[in-house]
């Protein structure tokens, strides 16, 4: 249990990150740094997503698959690093 | 980051029933991810790969909207114009004065200055968080530069008054009065100025078109007193040879408006109802003549005349930009682009065919500008994508209802605002091509102002 804390610390203190999320396969987050209606948002609409951009790899060579998804915004990128049991949500304000 | 607060358990997300967390799997994950994530982390912080990339989602040739239209009951019911806007040192609150432009007769009308504070939330269009009773008609206004609650106005008397909005019981503070040295004629113009030796001091400038431009000090039993000032008479413009005008003796000069250089503060360009622009300096030693009869002696600060107009200038604008272009508008519905360097102007536009009563460079696009019009419009000019018609032409009133003054917010340059003569003080939020500048903008700026050919 520490040990998945102090990985979850890590990432949240390198430069820059906002917020660190991790959702299970249902969508459901179970580790979060942000508040929770923002928390609830991110993973419900990013989960989504996920899948989404998953199924477009797949369709377009079912050889290839996800592996990593960035989103840039004006004001921040969102990164996903995906998996068959979580998905690995961390928001970044990087250095303009 | 490390002021988020850490919201590690289950418990805090207030869900439905509690998801089973199989933390052996949860750490065989994240071990299994944390290189590739930080990698990331890391490469972004330091990537320059979507520096000035911008993407446009949003058409936005004509997205200005008006975004407030503010009017005061009192100066409603006396059908009063608004003459001038100011907005505050913290770009939070506009003040506009009331009057009247119209009128050719001296007017013992009483007017108003009022102020909206446009991020409070109670804000009521139709009701000023602060009205100023003023016994005459106010013809200027100007905030104080870092002090948000001082404004100076200056009236149709000739009087210099200084107001502390923060002071509901008695707002006004000092005042020339009516004395030897207050101007004779209406006042058309006010600007603070940083006294250069001591830097948190400021003193006050007033410009009228009984040809004097005067400097006061702030006394403590609430006077302004004359600290130094400049007369312009018509036998001391220094015409070039190729304008000499036929001299009318010792006549004063109608100071109509005044704009300093933004990157000299002893320069600075005066309109005039004779029809052009000077260009003057404070650093001058001239005196005056004749001799009037004010405590101190006034100079006199010409030391370039430009080219005419075809009727008075109300108006004129030194650019932020660039140190020797400026804009002069008048009554001949043309704005004329000026290089300091030249008599000529390097452009003249006509944009109405009515009058021009305010032009303004913008604070942050340096081939900007707006112009208010007699015509109820306030039209957006834009260097960069047309030297012959104004990019934005915004319809504030009717076309018999001149718009008379436009201010831009320096601390939120996407907000304009603009009063007209139906009292209405609207505030237009600007589309996000009037609010950043262009990757090539100051180039095409230096090449307009190196066409000077004199």
């Amino acid at each position: 249990m520490a040990e998945v804390e102090e990985t979850l610390k890590r990432i949240q203190a390198h430069k820059g990150v906002i917020g660190t999320i991790v959702v299970n396969a249902e969508g459901i987050p179970i580790r979060t740094t942000l508040d929770n209606s923002t928390t609830v948002q991110y993973a419900g609409l990013l989960h989504q997503l996920t899948m989404k951009a998953r199924s477009t790899v797949r369709d377009i060579d079912p050889q290839n698959d996800l592996t990593f998804l960035r989103i840039r915004s004006k004001k921040h990128e969102i990164m996903v690093a995906p998996d068959k049991e979580y998905l690995l949500i961390v928001i970044q304000n990087p250095c303009e | 980051s490390g002021t988020q607060p850490m919201l590690w358990t289950i418990q805090n997300l207030n869900l439905q029933k509690e998801a089973p967390v199989d933390y052996a799997g949860l750490l065989s994950f994240l071990q299994g991810v944390e290189d590739v994530v930080i990698k990331e982390l890391n490469k972004n912080w330091r990537s320059h790969a979507f520096d000035g990339y911008e993407v446009n989602w949003v058409d936005q040739n004509e997205t200005v909207f008006c975004l407030h239209s503010l009017s005061c009951p009192e100066a409603q019911d006396q059908k009063l114009q608004v003459t001038s806007i100011s907005w505050n040192a913290t770009g939070s609150v506009v003040a506009c004065s009331y009057g009247r432009l119209d009128d050719g007769d001296w007017s013992t009308e009483k007017s108003y200055v009022c102020t909206w504070n446009l991020d409070r939330r109670g804000l009521n269009p139709k009701r000023p968080d602060l009205v100023v009773d003023v016994p005459s008609s106010v013809m200027c206004l100007a905030f104080h530069p870092s002090q948000p609650s001082l404004i100076v106005g200056g009236l149709y008397s000739g009087e210099v008054l200084i107001w502390d909005t923060s002071r509901i019981e008695d707002p006004l503070i000092w005042r020339t009065g009516m004395t030897d040295d207050t101007h004779t004629d209406p006042v058309y113009q006010v600007d603070w100025l940083q006294d250069s030796k001591h830097s948190h001091h400021f003193q006050i400038l007033s410009v009228s078109t009984d040809g004097k431009i005067l400097v006061w000090r702030t006394q403590r039993d609430g006077q302004l007193t004359l600290v130094e000032g400049f007369a312009l008479v018509a036998q001391q413009i220094p015409w070039s040879m190729k304008l000499k005008k036929r001299t009318r003796g010792e006549t004063a000069v109608g100071v109509t408006s005044l704009s300093f250089s933004c990157f000299d503060p002893s320069v600075f360009i005066i309109g005039v109802e004779g029809g052009y622009s000077l260009k003057c300096s404070t650093a001058v030693e001239t005196a005056a003549v004749p001799r009037t009869g004010s405590s101190v002696p006034l100079k006199a600060p010409a030391e370039f005349a430009f080219s005419p107009h075809g009727g008075p200038v109300y108006c004129v604008s030194c650019s932020p930009f660039h140190r020797n272009l400026f804009l002069s508008g008048g009554t001949d519905g043309h704005v004329h682009l000026h290089s300091m360097l030249q008599a000529q102007p390097l452009i003249s536009l006509q944009l109405s065919k009515k009058y021009l009563f305010s032009v303004r460079w913008s604070p942050v696009r340096p081939l900007v500008f707006a112009a208010a019009t007699g015509e109820g419009e306030v039209q957006l000019f834009d260097f960069g994508k047309s030297s012959q018609k104004p990019a934005v032409s915004v319809k504030q009133a009717s076309a018999q209802t001149a718009v008379y003054c436009i201010e831009f917010n320096f601390k939120q340059p996407q907000l304009l605002a603009a009063g007209d003569a139906s009292g209405m003080l609207k505030i237009w939020q600007l589309s996000s091509d009037f609010i950043q500048q262009g990757p090539r903008e100051m180039n095409h700026l230096e090449q307009l102002a190196n066409e000077v050919t004199d």
